[in-house]
C-alpha cells in the first residue's frame, strides 16, 4: 500500500497500462455482447459460461503435469508452467475455450428439448462453479492461479495477454458491428427474419461463437467477476435510458467504459483489486436508472 | 436450414402460392392434412376455424416455417410480406417504429452493409401509408396495439410484397382500430391486387372482410366463399359443436 501511495497516477498507469488497456477494451466490447444477450433473455449465460471458462482453465492444470510429460508443451518445463502462466498461455485459452463452447453447445442441445431455459441454465452454473472447486482439489497451483482470477488481480496482464484479448475483442466488434442489423432482427422476431430470407441458423452460430469467444478469452485474462460485470450491467443500466437500438449499444459501451474508468480510478486510490472495483462501479452504474424505475 | 423458401418457376401461372395435399404437424405427426390451395393476385383469404384446430399450423407451412409432411407448397414469389402477432415482439428490445418498419428492408442487404438512404426513405413512406408517419421516432412498444399492428404492416410493405400474409392482425384491439386496420388491408388488396392470406379466431370479421375462407376443423380444410361458408346457419348445420369454439367477435 504504502509503496504504491509513494507512485503518481501517470506512474501507475504506465507500470499497470496492459490491465488498463485490457479493461478498457473488455468496456467496450463485453456490454455489445451484453445487449444481446440481454434483450434475448438470456443474460444468465452471461454469468454461467465465464464459470464454464474457469472450470476448463483449472482441469487444464489438473492435465498439465500428464500433458508436458506425454505430449510437451513446445518445449516448457513443468515448474515454469506451473509457476508463469504466462508461459503457456495458448494451453490455457485452449481449455477455457473448449468448456466454454463445451457448456454453449450442450445448453443448446438441451434447449432443443424444450423446458425452463433458465434452470438449465442456473443447473449448469451450479455444475461449473462445482467443477471448479473440484478440479481445484486436484491442482492446488490451478485453484491459485483461478483465485487471483477471481479476485479480479488482473493488474499483471501482460503485453503478450493484452494482444490475445485485443484480436479476439476486435474481431468480435467488428462482427457484432458489421452484422449488428441482421443479428436484431433475428433476436428480434426470428420468424419475420427467416421469411425475409435471412440464414437464421448461421446468423445465430456467428453469435454463439462470438459470446463464446469473448467470455472464454475474457475469463482467461480479466477473470470472471469482471467478465460477468461487463457483460450483464453495463447493458442493464444502458436499458433503463435508451430509446432506439442504435442508443442502446451506444449507452451500453459508455456505461462498460464509464464503469472502467470509475473502477480503476477505485482500485488505484482504495488498493481494491481491480476486477471487481470495475464490477462494483458498473453496479453502481445501474443505480440511477433504478431510482427512476426507467427501463 | 432444411425449410428454406422454395421459390419454384414452375407454380401455375398467376398462382403465388399453392398447396397440393400437404399435410403439417410437429413431430411426423400431422395436424392438418390434405390442404388444397391457390393464391393468385388480388386474393383475400382467411383461414378460420375453433381453437386447437390447427389454424396457425397451416399458416406456419404455407409460410415455410416449418415443412410439409407431406404434398407440396410452392410459392412464385419471394416479396412475401409477414405480419406476425405483435405480441411475439418482446418489449425488451427499444426498438423505436423507424427502426422496426426498416428491419423490413434486410432482405435487400446481403452481409454487413447499412440499409441505403433510399430504403430508409421508403420506410418513412410505409410508415406514411399506414397513417404512423409522425410516430416514427416512438418506441415500438409504447404504441397502442392497433397501432403497432399498422406498423408491423408497414414493415412488411417494405418487402414490395405481391402476397402478405397476417397471423391474428386484429385480435386484441378495439374496434376502430380493428376496422382502420382492416380497410387499410381492403385498400391494398384493390389498389394494388396485393393477395392477402389472414388467420383470424374472429368470424365475424373474416366473413365482412375476406373473399373466401379455409375453414380448417378435425385434421382438415375446406375452401369456400366466406358468405356461404361462414353464414350462421350454415356453420351450424355443417359443423355443429365444432364452430362453437369460435369467438364471434373479440
Amino acid at each position: 500500500m504504502d509503496e504504491l501511495d509513494a507512485i503518481s497516477w501517470a506512474q501507475r498507469l504506465s507500470l499497470f497500462r496492459w490491465a488498463v488497456l485490457a479493461a478498457l477494451l473488455a468496456g467496450l466490447v463485453c456490454p455489445l455482447v451484453g445487449v444481446f444477450l440481454h434483450v434475448r433473455r438470456t443474460s444468465f449465460y452471461g454469468i454461467a459460461m465465464p464459470q464454464f471458462a474457469t472450470a476448463g482453465v483449472v482441469f487444464g492444470f489438473v492435465l498439465l503435469p500428464w500433458w508436458i510429460a506425454n505430449i510437451g508443451l513446445g518445449g516448457v518445463e513443468l515448474f515454469e508452467a506451473t509457476h508463469d502462466s504466462h508461459a503457456v498461455l495458448t494451453y490455457h485459452m485452449v481449455w477455457s475455450n473448449l468448456f466454454t463452447f463445451g457448456g454453449l453447445l450442450a445448453l443448446l442441445a438441451l434447449g432443443r428439448r424444450g423446458g425452463s431455459e433458465v434452470g438449465r441454465v442456473a443447473g449448469a452454473f451450479a455444475i461449473a462453479s462445482a467443477a471448479t472447486i473440484l478440479f481445484g482439489r486436484m491442482s492446488p497451483v490451478g485453484k491459485g492461479f483461478v483465485d487471483e482470477l477471481i479476485a479480479g488481480e488482473l493488474l499483471g496482464v501482460g503485453v503478450h495477454q493484452f494482444e490475445t484479448l485485443a484480436v479476439v475483442y476486435v474481431l468480435a466488434a467488428l462482427l457484432l458491428a458489421l452484422f449488428r442489423h441482421d443479428l436484431v432482427l433475428v433476436s428480434y422476431d426470428r420468424e419475420s427474419a427467416f421469411v425475409l430470407g435471412k440464414r437464421v441458423f448461421a446468423l445465430e452460430t456467428l453469435f454463439t461463437a462470438v459470446t463464446g469467444l469473448v467470455i472464454s478469452v475474457g475469463t482467461m485474462v480479466l477473470g470472471p467477476v469482471m467478465l460477468f460485470g461487463l457483460i450483464v450491467l453495463p447493458a442493464i443500466a444502458a436499458r433503463a435510458w435508451a430509446r432506439s437500438m442504435r442508443t442502446y449499444f451506444v449507452l451500453a459501451c459508455a456505461f462498460g467504459l464509464a464503469a472502467v474508468a470509475l473502477g480503476v480510478t477505485a482500485s488505484f486510490e482504495l488498493d481494491l483489486p481491480l476486477g471487481a472495483a470495475i464490477t462494483g462501479a458498473a453496479a453502481v452504474l445501474l443505480l440511477p436508472g433504478a431510482l427512476l424505475r426507467r427501463g | 436450414m432444411k425449410h428454406e423458401f422454395e421459390v419454384r418457376a414452375g407454380v401455375r401461372a398467376g398462382a403465388l402460392l399453392t398447396a397440393h395435399g400437404a399435410a403439417f404437424g410437429y413431430r411426423k405427426r400431422a395436424v392438418v392434412s390434405g390442404v388444397e390451395l391457390r393464391v393468385v393476385r388480388g386474393d383475400f383469404v382467411g383461414i378460420v376455424g375453433p381453437n386447437g384446430a390447427g389454424k396457425t399450423t397451416l399458416f406456419r407451412g404455407l409460410l415455410g416455417l416449418i415443412p410439409p409432411l407431406a404434398g407440396r407448397v410452392e410459392r412464385s414469389t419471394r416479396a412475401i410480406g409477414y405480419v406476425p402477432q405483435r405480441e411475439s415482439l418482446d418489449a425488451l428490445f427499444p426498438v423505436t417504429v423507424q427502426e422496426v418498419v426498416e428491419l423490413g428492408g434486410l432482405n435487400k442487404l446481403r452481409g454487413f452493409r447499412s440499409l441505403p438512404a433510399q430504403e430508409r426513405a421508403r420506410a418513412l413512406e410505409c410508415l406514411e401509408r399506414v397513417g404512423l408517419a409522425d410516430r416514427r421516432r416512438a418506441q415500438f412498444s409504447t404504441l397502442s396495439g392497433g397501432q403497432r399492428q399498422r406498423v408491423l404492416i408497414a414493415r412488411a410493405l417494405m418487402v414490395e410484397p405481391e402476397l402478405m400474409l397476417l397471423d391474428e392482425p386484429t385480435t386484441g384491439v378495439d374496434r376502430g382500430a380493428q376496422a382502420q386496420i382492416l380497410e387499410l388491408l381492403g385498400e391494398l388488396n384493390r389498389s394494388q391486387g396485393l393477395a392477402v392470406l389472414l388467420v383470424s379466431h374472429q368470424l365475424a370479421m373474416v366473413r365482412d372482410t375476406v373473399q373466401r375462407v379455409l375453414w380448417v376443423a378435425e385434421g382438415g380444410v375446406r375452401e369456400g366463399a366466406a358468405a356461404e361458408l361462414l353464414a350462421p346457419e350454415h356453420l351450424d348445420r355443417l359443423y355443429g359443436g365444432a364452430a362453437q369454439g369460435v369467438g364471434e367477435e373479440h
